[in-house]
């Protein structure tokens, strides 16, 4: 084997550097790239999963903002139309009472106008039984009482049509 | 430029096979006048330096091992999270050997093999590469040889060195052994190379009586013994054979370029260095890719045969 070269001092000292370099390179190289490639995909894992996490709550914060607004726009028809309604209410109450005054008011003029009415027919007929009974006592020329005229002529109105009662 | 090129579209082809062939020839003249070197002489073991045992091929390895050590160390002392420079290169080169390590043996052995294999690539090719440094070859002393006046280098691949590549594969060779041993337990990984339960199977049935059934489990049992036994033989060939890959390609290389200075002292041999950055990385490639095989080949379980 000696022309090629193999002998056993040779061998051992390429063994010897073979670990010496193995030695070195697992405390400068494979340990420290190692450690690191672990903490780097550790921390995308973290960070993934902090994005996936921050994306979940935002998808959450919206459902609710948007749950909020969905509640606010029906409390605010809700509003309107409480509002409409009481508005139509007051309308209605409003229409009601000024229909009930206009009745008082129309129900009060007829009863002055009848009193009126009654009050006229009344002085008409006082004058006219005066007009009269003057009319008589020229004619007869008081020969006959004047107490009983009157009653004879208010007697001949009541029977009269168109007379008081 | 463009007026050259049609310059040289005009002429006729002998012409032009004429101005390279005279191109070629000025170019040796010139390198043999100028640039000429002394005979190479060839030499298989590593010579020695001082002392009795101490080589230029173990100069080369320590050579190799402190700058190896020194870009490792520079690229990994302040490790970042976000890396940079210099250990941005140093972790995706590493990268690139990992997923390889892992890709072939899983994430799980991966881890455990990969301080072996990566050494080995790295050794391999570091020695390659670096024995291409202008220097390692041919500086060295006068030795007078029978005679003769020989270059003893300094500096000499560490590769070229059948030491080497024997170290590297003893070493391969005990990782696979230990990790076969480890991973299957020794009787169960033993058991393929020395298989000889069929073999008694059958003995026993004959001494029962059964034995036309006893003498084919017999011959089944001796097929297993053989198998076992070459199954053994090939486990040890690996060491040869990866001995001498790395050994004849590296040493085979180095001889090409030292004689390529030799006759075309000039330009030539460029194109050779790149041939031989190229045979640095695929040998690396080979034996740290035989090696990691071999490893999982070892703690891979084979079906028991019946």
């Amino acid at each position: 084997m000696g022309d090629i070269g193999i002998n056993v001092p040779g061998l051992v000292a390429q063994l010897v550097g073979f670990f010496l370099l193995f030695g070195l390179l697992t405390v400068v190289l494979y340990k420290p790239v190692r450690r690191m490639l672990d903490e780097r995909s550790n921390r995308i894992k973290e960070s993934m999963e902090q994005a996936e996490q921050i994306k979940e709550q935002m998808a959450k914060t919206e459902e609710q903002v948007r749950e909020q607004l969905g509640a606010a726009r029906r409390d605010g028809q809700d509003i309107l139309a409480q509002a409409a309604q009481m508005g139509e209410r007051l309308k209605e109450e409003a229409r009601g009472e000024a229909r009930q005054e206009a009745e008082v008011i129309v129900a009060r003029a007829r009863t002055e106008i009848e009193r009126e009415r009654d009050a006229a027919i009344d002085e008409v007929k006082r004058q006219f039984v005066d007009l009269a009974i003057t009319a008589a006592e020229k004619v007869v020329n008081e020969t006959l009482d004047r107490e009983k005229h009157r009653r004879l002529i208010e007697e001949v109105l009541e029977q009269a049509p168109g007379g008081k009662g | 430029m463009g007026r050259i090129r049609s310059w040289w579209g005009g002429l006729g082809k002998w012409r032009r096979i004429g101005i390279i062939a005279f191109l070629c020839c000025l170019l040796i003249i010139v390198g043999r006048l100028l640039f000429s070197t002394p005979q190479p002489h060839v030499e298989l073991p590593a010579e020695t330096l001082f002392g009795s045992f101490f080589t230029n091929t173990m100069l080369a390895a320590l050579f190799t091992i402190i700058v190896l050590g020194a870009v490792c160390f520079a690229a990994t002392r302040r490790m970042k999270v976000v890396p940079k420079g210099l250990q941005n290169i140093v972790e995706g080169l590493l990268e690139i050997l990992i997923n390889f390590v892992d890709d072939t043996a899983g994430k799980e052995y991966g881890r455990k093999f990969l301080p072996v294999v990566a050494t080995i690539f790295i050794f391999v090719i570091a020695n390659a590469w670096l024995a291409l440094i202008p220097g390692f070859m041919t500086i060295g002393f006068w030795h007078t040889e029978g005679g003769e006046q020989v270059l003893i280098p300094f500096l000499r691949g560490a590769n070229t060195d059948i030491n080497f590549p024997l170290a590297l594969a003893l070493v391969s060779f005990v990782f696979v052994e230990y990790w076969g041993i480890r991973s299957q337990g020794f009787s169960r990984y033993v058991r393929r190379f020395i298989s000889v339960g069929g073999f008694f199977r059958g003995m026993g049935m004959i001494f029962k009586g059964k034995v036309k059934s006893g003498l084919g489990a017999l011959l089944a049992g001796v097929v297993d013994v053989f198998v076992g036994f070459i199954e053994f033989i090939s486990e040890l060939v690996r060491i040869l054979s990866l001995t001498v890959r790395l050994f004849g390609n590296m040493t085979a290389g180095e001889i090409l370029i030292l004689m390529m200075i030799f006759l075309l002292p000039w330009v030539v041999p460029s194109l050779f260095y790149g041939l031989e950055l190229f045979l640095g990385f695929v040998q690396a490639l080979i034996f740290c890719g035989l090696t990691l095989v071999f490893l999982v080949m070892a703690v891979t379980p084979r079906e028991e045969h019946e």
